[in-house]
């Protein structure tokens, strides 16, 4: 059989930029195939993954389910003998994956290098200042105030009741970024799971699932299993991972119930009970979830980072900022979010304002780079675990056909 | 030729098939030679092959010869058991610190066997990698050079001492023989200190200590071996099973930089070698190599063409990366056959690692001068009067170690002429 091998240059200039500049030290032994807990005996890798780098093959590596399977948790780098780090090069090709999928390309291509970090902070910063000075909130309330309203009034306030000015402000910067970000998932997983089907070889399916039967048979299944982190469990070398990353995961949960409460009862119930409006009880149940996710949240993103500084400084893993951005915008999604929370408990607006701005930054940060950096993954490694599913069902593999 | 005044003299350090190679070849030519080695006995590694390259002859063949030249110049002296304490002085004259271990047993000996009959204690023999017991009071191979005994005496009880003692009828016991340090002056050092197998207990995927179904490629030559624990029948340690099934697991330790980075050379070639051992006993056995790739330079590449055609051999493109042990004795080989993109969990009776060849000289080898390649070999530097030879210098076969070593004598015998 022979293949016309046609290399793509930038494609290796992206891995190495990424992280995978030990691609070519790659001599195919599949150490990595066998040390690696997640491969299956029918579908190895990442040893095909490698040699399809080397090769500069981007078409088939970007369809490949296993480019995302892959939980990066280095037991087949540990086990390399030829140093090669073929979890960082997963990771590599992952990152140059989200680009690829990744809508406007302009942003996508931005969210790559720490070169662009003036901009990328910059954008939601200026956003948010401009909008600031917009709505006219700009002043910093009394104490006595402070302790009333708290952040509620950062936009500042008007009587009319049915959108609070507050809302309207904190709804346009967040909603639009959300946009942009579930617009873009949209597209690149639409435009991932084509190219997975398309990898199978199969022809046309005569059937498609409904897309009920689709999340009650392969997306809901790949959430329990991401959920309870049983991948993640089997690796063995970096256990610490799922020590930080489990507190992490259930913390987002844990947030968004909060998020979508304090929405329904401010925006919604509030329009008829204007006493709804500000700052939770420190008794209410669900304030008390709030502080215990933020503290997981910080404690989660603690270990991660620890983790990870201790495995660069042992050379098991490469620094890279597609690694570190997303430790750093969680983080400071979480510092001052906490911090903001604390200063308003003490009472000090000044401080508390210019902190509650950075939150916003960093929460905007976070919504709107999510489909280009490594915070993809919670969409793409779910839905090519769903297609995992996908790929072994009926539906591809005709049973009447074997 | 005096013991220490050496205008000339040669220090050869090893004497397995390159020391002697060297040695004889200095000495043949009329420099005084000097032979040491730290086992009790010459032949080194290729002593304890079952057979060697090219020509596939059992040890006895090449080196009993090189024995009877040895025995017959009276220009090379041979110190087994002798170890070197420290280099110092420069091309022409160097000054030898040698330090010889007590063995217990003196010239006296005859080899007659009778201290060994009498010893009550026993070690597990290092000959033949721990697989059978022998006496403590032992001769270490058939053909061993010199033909003298052994006495492990730290191992022994003291009646069992005393029993070795009485038996001997030559008065060649010496219970308080202690080590001997000499220094010797010489013009050059030929370093021929060979290689050691590579530690499998350090491949912890490959769970060696976990079933005795998994052995090493030199142990294998002890079990094809006639002078072997199993009297040449190869059968599975532990259980003495005739193996119906084998696997090869290619670079075990080598070309891995987590182990050795180098590629030992000859492990590929010494599979076959061993097929051949394996096909004489078992014609219709499955064999299964597990490889990165075969490397079977030059003439060896027919050799290979041979097995290649056998159907009951089945090449597998992919490293062995896990073992697991099984309950009937056997164990199962884990790799992915990069060939086909699937993995295979192969299952057999016996696991041959291919380990590879680690020098021996170690660290050491910088207390004495010498400078070390990044692989731990010696790097050949006639012009400070140090020459490596054989397997010392790099991974090589017995073929090539004649060359090298003989290399080594040529530059050897033109310092301090």
């Amino acid at each position: 059989m022979s293949m016309n091998v046609q290399p793509d240059l930038n494609f290796i200039k992206a891995m190495k930029e990424a992280g995978g500049d030990t691609l070519k030290q790659c001599y195919q032994c599949a150490t990595c195939s066998v040390a690696c807990p997640l491969s299956e005996d029918g579908n190895p890798f990442p040893r095909r993954e490698m040699i399809l780098a080397q090769w500069g093959m981007k078409d088939k590596l970007i369809a490949d389910p296993n480019v995302f399977l892959c939980h990066q948790c280095g037991d087949c780098t540990e086990m390399c003998p030829r140093g090669a780090k073929p979890g960082d090069v997963l990771g590599a090709i992952r990152a140059y994956a989200y680009q690829h999928y990744g809508w406007p390309s302009g942003l996508a291509k931005l969210c790559t290098s720490a070169k662009n970090l003036p901009m990328l902070i910059g954008i939601p910063a200026l956003t948010i200042f401009m909008l600031w000075i917009i709505s006219g909130g700009m002043h910093i309330p009394s104490g006595e105030k402070f302790a009333h309203v708290g952040y509620t009034q950062f936009f500042g306030h008007w009587d009319w009741r049915l959108l609070a000015k507050n809302v309207l402000f904190i709804d346009l910067i967040m909603l639009t970024s959300v946009g942009i970000a579930v617009y873009s998932v949209y597209k690149g997983l639409s435009a991932m799971w084509t190219k997975m089907e398309e990898s199978l070889g199969t022809t046309e399916a005569p059937y498609r699932p409904s897309i009920p039967t689709f999340i009650k048979d392969f997306l809901y299944p790949a959430l329990k299993e991401i959920l309870e982190h049983r991948r993640f469990k089997e690796c063995t070398v970096n256990a610490d991972r799922v020590r930080g990353h489990l507190p992490l995961l259930l913390s987002f949960v844990g947030l968004f119930i909060v998020t979508c409460y304090s929405l329904f009862t401010q925006d919604v119930i509030g329009i008829f009970i204007p006493s709804m409006h500000g700052p939770i009880s420190m008794w209410n149940p669900v304030k008390l979830l709030a502080n215990v996710s933020a503290i997981a949240l910080l404690v989660g993103i603690g270990i991660l980072w620890m983790n990870r500084a201790k495995m660069e400084a042992a050379g098991k893993a490469t620094n890279t900022f597609y690694d570190w951005f997303l430790i750093w915008m969680i983080a400071g999604v979480g510092v001052t979010g906490l911090a903001a929370e604390l200063l308003r408990l003490l009472g000090i607006p000044s401080l508390g304002y210019v902190v509650y701005y950075l939150h916003l930054v960093s929460v905007m940060m976070l919504f709107l780079y999510m489909p280009f950096t490594k915070f993809a993954h919670i969409v793409y490694r779910t839905f090519a675990m769903a297609f995992e599913r996908y790929r072994d069902s009926a539906y591809v593999k005709n049973p009447l056909n074997q | 030729m005096s013991d220490t005044a050496g205008n000339g003299a040669v220090l050869v350090v090893g004497g397995g098939i390159s020391g002697l190679t060297a040695a004889l070849e200095a000495a043949e030519v009329g420099k005084d030679v000097f032979l040491i080695d730290k086992n009790p006995y010459f032949g080194g590694r290729v002593a304890q092959l079952n057979q060697y390259f090219p020509k596939l002859c059992p040890p006895t063949c090449g080196l009993e010869i090189n024995f009877k030249r040895i025995k017959d110049n009276r220009r090379i002296r041979t110190y087994s058991m002798t170890t070197v304490k420290s280099v110092s002085g420069g091309p022409g004259n160097f000054q030898v610190e040698l330090e010889t271990a007590p063995r217990y047993i003196n010239s006296n000996c005859t080899a007659c066997g009778a201290c060994s009959e009498a010893c009550s204690s026993e070690i597990d023999d290092p000959f033949n990698f721990g697989m059978r017991k022998i006496k403590a009071a032992y001769l270490p191979h058939e053909m061993a050079f010199p033909r003298r005994y052994v006495l492990d005496k730290q191992a022994c009880s003291d009646e069992s001492l005393s029993a070795v003692k009485g038996a001997c009828k030559y008065d060649a016991v010496d219970l308080d023989m202690q080590p001997e340090v000499f220094t010797l002056n010489v013009s050059a050092i030929v370093w021929s200190t060979g290689w050691n197998p590579y530690d499998p207990e350090k491949l912890e995927n490959l769970k060696f200590s976990s079933s005795s179904a998994i052995i090493t490629n030199m142990m294998m030559e002890r079990l094809a071996a006639d002078n072997g624990p199993t009297a040449g029948k190869i059968l599975r340690p532990g259980d003495d099973k005739e193996p119906e099934s084998f696997a090869f697991v290619q670079c075990a330790g080598s070309r891995d930089e987590n182990h050795m980075e180098h590629c030992s050379y000859i492990c590929c070639m010494a599979t076959f070698k061993q097929i051949s051992y394996i096909r004489a006993q078992y014609p219709e056995a499955k064999i299964y190599v597990f490889y990165i790739d075969l490397r079977t330079p030059g003439k060896y590449e027919s050799f290979r063409a041979k097995f290649m055609d056998d159907e009951n051999i089945i090449f597998i493109k992919g490293k062995v990366a896990d073992i697991v042990a099984e309950n009937d004795g056997g164990v199962t080989v884990v790799a992915e056959d990069t060939l086909t993109a699937k993995k295979v969990n192969q299952k057999v009776d016996l696991c041959v690692l291919a380990t590879g060849m680690q020098p021996a000289i170690g660290e050491q080898g910088k207390a004495y001068g010498l400078t070390l390649d990044g692989n731990g070999f010696v790097v050949s530097e006639p012009e400070k009067g140090m020459i490596s030879a054989g397997c010392a210098k790099a991974a090589v076969d017995v073929y090539s170690s004649g060359q090298s070593s003989t290399a080594a004598a040529l530059k050897a015998i033109q310092i301090g002429r």
